[in-house]
């Protein structure tokens, strides 16, 4: 039997506040496959980004998490910091949204790769900037030699996000979780980006998971869809089923939001009705229900289990849309 | 070399208008140096007319102004009452402030970084506040105070080090370096709690960063975080305050020199200050704007080391 290279089992994570505890990740459970993509989709607050540091175990101190997160057959939340710092860099890691603020600004390219190297691999000093310029070259950003003792405020959001990801592939991890990587940058950069990380992860065999909220970056570049709503999977399909046989209202209420080519001109863009819930007081029953046109009173009182409905199709909705509904 | 002559222009408005205030300043004040030359039991007539021979009763913006051309073709002048040359005066104890002043900053920052470092690392927690409390504890505490008490327990208790005195260096570093510890600390114990509280402030945010979040997403340890990553992106304000902390420290190595019986510049200027030698005091002061505005000025190139970015900005001028 193979396990999963990743597994997240029921994680929570709350962080107490003045107001209460607001609830940013409320119960996910999900695998991934080595080499796959799963794309995680949802709104701002709907817990993307505090499920991606879960599973980092990046978490502030006022953070309080259960459940289990297992890489490669460890449980992570049961390790200590120092066993995760091992960890991080060659077996796990993450590209930002924002390269603007996710590089030090005070040190060089080089050194913000290499020391990754030197700490990780044992490099010497040498050995890890000639490996930092052939990094920098295989993400793609002209001239290396040049631009490894330069400092980032000599490079562009595009480049800065290269050198991100060459700094997050430099051990060649097993997973790479990509949080936004392209939410920051010009639309003209977005699919370079986006073309690289899947290069990388090709060419690696990394798993990654994107993290996005623009359902047309997981179109076509993902294995897997996961679309969460107020710190839970809502739904999750292969990409295909998913755009095809959307069940969740949410979901194709995204996909409602998305223009198109072939929209006529003018037409009015479909958005989502109210706003996300309030983590603190979450609705009694399903969290979307206020928004749902299709709630009735069930919804509104018990929320939906995730079930899966076959061939991993899984939706947590007590009134799932059918195709004749979607149309 | 725009850069190097806006700094030029800062020295020059800084030196006029802090000499000519002292200028004024001792002016105003009652007694001149005509009664301390005369001596205890001279006669009015006397005084006066050593005030007649040195022109005191001309305008004070023309004696000023030849006060200020004598420095400008590099005459300093001499003192009135032991006939000093000022300049000969400065040069010898000038070196002996300095000394002082560096050590008391150095004392300041070694112990402003670590504690501010601790400090941040968890705000609010144990170490946070029992540094929190050391740091006011010794702010409140005046240097004439540290010093007094410092000199009670080390010296006269102890018996460690020396209450007064100084020694060249040519007697050699050790026993150069004994007599000035305690100076040192009095100031330093002063000077390091302002630096820390700035350090600390600055730390707390920059801890906050994505590229810190990032540090630690590449397995970075938590020392490395903070002493790579994190203070010298911290440490702007704090530079800044260092430079800002010379023009206090002088004030205060005026005390400081007093009680431990050093021979630096502030005794001089006390001795001076006393028998209204105004040739010395303007010297003095001279001396201080210089060294204020300089140390202004390094910590201004030490801004171009700390951060890349402003090094860009410098070479577009």
């Amino acid at each position: 039997m193979s396990e999963p290279l990743l597994t997240v089992e029921n994680q929570r994570t709350a962080f107490a506040t003045g107001r209460g505890l607001v609830r940013a990740v409320d119960g996910v459970s999900f695998t991934l496959e080595r080499g796959r993509t799963l794309g995680v989709v949802g709104e701002s607050g709907s817990g993307k980004s505090v499920l991606s540091r879960s599973i980092m175990r990046l978490l502030p101190p006022n953070a309080r998490s259960s459940g289990e997160v297992r890489l490669g057959g460890r449980d992570l939340t049961a390790m200590s910091e120092k066993a995760l710092r091992a960890l991080r860099g060659p077996e796990i890691s993450i590209v930002f949204q924002d390269p603007m603020t996710s590089l030090n600004p005070v040190m060089t390219i080089g050194a913000q790769i290499g020391e990754v190297l030197t700490r990780h691999l044992g490099m010497s000093r040498k050995a890890a900037k000639a490996r930092s310029v052939e990094l920098l070259a295989s993400v793609g950003l002209p001239q290396p030699d040049v631009r490894v003792d330069q400092h980032p405020h000599q490079l562009s959001g595009g480049m800065r996000q290269r050198v991100a990801i060459a700094i997050a592939i430099a051990c060649e991890p097993a997973l790479l979780i990509a949080d936004e990587p392209t939410t920051a940058l010009d639309v003209t950069v977005q699919a370079e980006i986006l073309d690289l990380l899947a290069r990388q992860q090709a060419e690696r065999n990394m798993a990654m998971i994107l993290i996005t909220h623009d359902m047309g970056v997981v179109a076509g570049r993902c294995d897997d869809v996961a679309v969460m709503y107020a710190g839970r999977i809502v739904e999750q399909a292969s990409t295909e089923d998913l755009f095809r046989d959307t069940r969740m209202p949410y979901t194709s209420a995204l996909l409602a939001s998305i223009p198109r080519l072939d929209d006529p001109p003018h037409r009015k863009l479909e958005a989502i009705a109210g706003r996300p819930p309030d983590l603190i007081h979450p609705p009694a029953g399903c969290a979307f229900s206020p928004r749902c046109r299709y709630a009735d009173d069930l919804c509104r009182s018990q929320p939906p289990a995730l079930e899966d409905a076959g061939r991993g199709h899984r939706f947590a909705c007590w009134r799932p849309m059918t195709m004749e509904a979607a149309e | 070399m725009r850069y190097l002559f806006r700094r030029f222009q800062r020295l020059v408005v800084v030196m006029v208008s802090v000499t000519f205030l002292t200028f004024l300043l001792v002016n105003v004040l009652p007694g001149d140096v005509a009664y301390e030359m005369a001596g205890m039991d001279s006669s009015e007539e006397e005084v006066q007319a050593i005030r007649d021979e040195l022109g005191l009763d001309r305008n004070v913006v023309l004696r000023y102004l030849d006060w200020a051309g004598g420095i400008l073709t590099g005459d300093w002048g001499a003192s009135f009452i032991n006939k000093e040359e000022v300049w000969h005066a400065l040069a010898q104890r000038f070196p002996v402030s300095l000394e002082l002043m560096l050590l008391a900053q150095l004392i300041a920052l070694s112990l402003a970084v670590p504690m501010g470092l601790i400090s941040a690392y968890r705000p609010g927690g144990r170490a946070d506040r029992v540094i929190g409390t050391l740091a006011f504890a010794s702010v409140s505490m005046p240097s004439f105070m540290t010093a007094i008490l410092l000199i009670f327990f080390f010296s006269l208790h102890l018996g460690w080090l020396p209450a007064t005195g100084y020694e060249p260096l040519s007697a050699g570093l050790w026993e150069n370096l004994r007599p000035m510890i305690l100076p040192a600390l009095a100031l330093g114990l002063v000077e390091w709690t302002v630096l820390m509280r700035t350090l600390r402030a600055e730390m707390i945010g920059v801890l906050q960063e994505n590229y810190i979040a990032l540090a630690r997403a590449k397995g970075m340890s938590d020392a490395r975080i903070l002493l790579v990553h994190a203070l010298r992106p911290s440490s702007f304000s704090m530079i800044t305050l260092l430079g800002l902390q010379v023009g206090r420290l002088m004030g205060g190595s005026i005390i400081i020199e007093q009680i431990f019986g050093i021979p630096g510049i502030g005794r001089l200027l006390v001795h001076a200050v006393n028998t209204r030698d105004f040739i010395m005091i303007q010297g003095c002061v001279t001396l201080f704007a210089i060294a204020f505005v300089t140390a202004n000025f390094l910590v201004d190139i030490a801004y171009a080391w700390l951060d890349p970015r402003v090094r860009l900005e410098r070479a577009r001028g």
